[in-house]
């Protein structure tokens, strides 16, 4: 239940919102779990059931919608590589991302860090946490999210680069970076 | 970033090439032998691509502390509730 409601969490960012989806998500997966042939699927399927509902019934009923929550579903995506997507970000940026401080992470509060995620698209931030934090592997995250496995890595790059943007925004808001300094020794 | 040549007889990919493959090697969705010896390879000489990659893992094992979550006990209930009924 715990990685259920993690998940609804940070798909919704709110916190009764997220205790709604997982409901009625634990209510559909068990009036369905006849149809589920192989029990060794149960994880993704049951991420699946999850998902699909936020994506239609529950952005329908939500008391409280935003137009930046709806925009971000249908996200662009494409199948762009990292390469390219690197092509679009600042030189500042990109001179740390060449030699990036694993300090700087250690100055970032974890609620930052949740923050930077929270303001991923729907679409990155579900492939990432479904990943990393749960443990799926592409096939199985490709499953759940129903899509093919080649968008959850495209996902996989792109989302985690801007998740990287993003927390080196934060950092250089606060002053943690130096971005002339590429031996790592000072942030 | 590097453009080093392997001397240990393994190719090297060249970091456009490690690039396209970082996040599978990290994810361990790499799983094709040779593509996981030269990914490592190049990661051995090339110092920005290992910084990266030292980078994402730590900022994959912030991710995984800041994300779990605990269901609220009134969740927990609902949900027994809810399983009841049928």
């Amino acid at each position: 239940m715990d990685p259920l409601y993690g998940v609804a969490l940070r798909l919704t960012r709110n916190s009764a919102d997220a205790e709604d989806l997982v409901a009625e998500a634990v209510a559909k997966a068990w009036a369905a779990i006849d149809a589920l042939e192989d029990r060794a699927r149960f994880r993704p399927w049951l991420f699946r059931i999850l998902h699909n509902y936020f994506l239609s019934d529950y952005r329908k009923k939500s008391v409280r919608p935003t137009e930046e929550h709806l925009e971000e579903v249908f996200v662009d995506e494409g199948e762009g590589d990292v390469y390219s997507l690197l092509n679009d970000q600042p030189d500042e940026f990109l001179k740390w991302w060449a030699n990036p401080e694993k300090a700087l992470l250690n100055n970032l509060l974890g609620e930052k860090i949740m923050s930077a995620i929270d303001g991923l698209p729907a679409a990155f931030r579900t492939a990432i946490l479904l990943v990393n934090v749960e443990g799926l592997t592409y096939d199985e995250a490709a499953e759940a999210l129903g899509v093919p496995s080649g968008t959850v890595r495209s996902r996989m790059k792109r989302g985690r680069t801007m998740l990287q943007k993003a927390l080196w925004e934060q950092a250089r808001d606060a002053g943690l970076t130096v971005s002339d300094n590429m031996d790592g020794s000072e942030i | 970033m590097s453009d080093a040549t392997d001397d240990a007889g393994t190719d090297d990919i060249g970091c456009l090439e490690a690039l396209e493959a970082f996040y599978a090697y990290l994810d361990g969705e790499l799983d094709n032998p040779e593509s996981i010896a030269n990914f490592e390879h190049h990661m051995s000489h090339c110092r920005s691509c290992f910084s990266r990659a030292e980078m994402e893992r730590a900022l994959t094992a912030h991710i995984q502390k800041s994300s779990k979550s605990r269901a609220p006990d009134a969740l927990r209930s609902r949900l027994r509730d809810l399983i009841d009924k049928f």
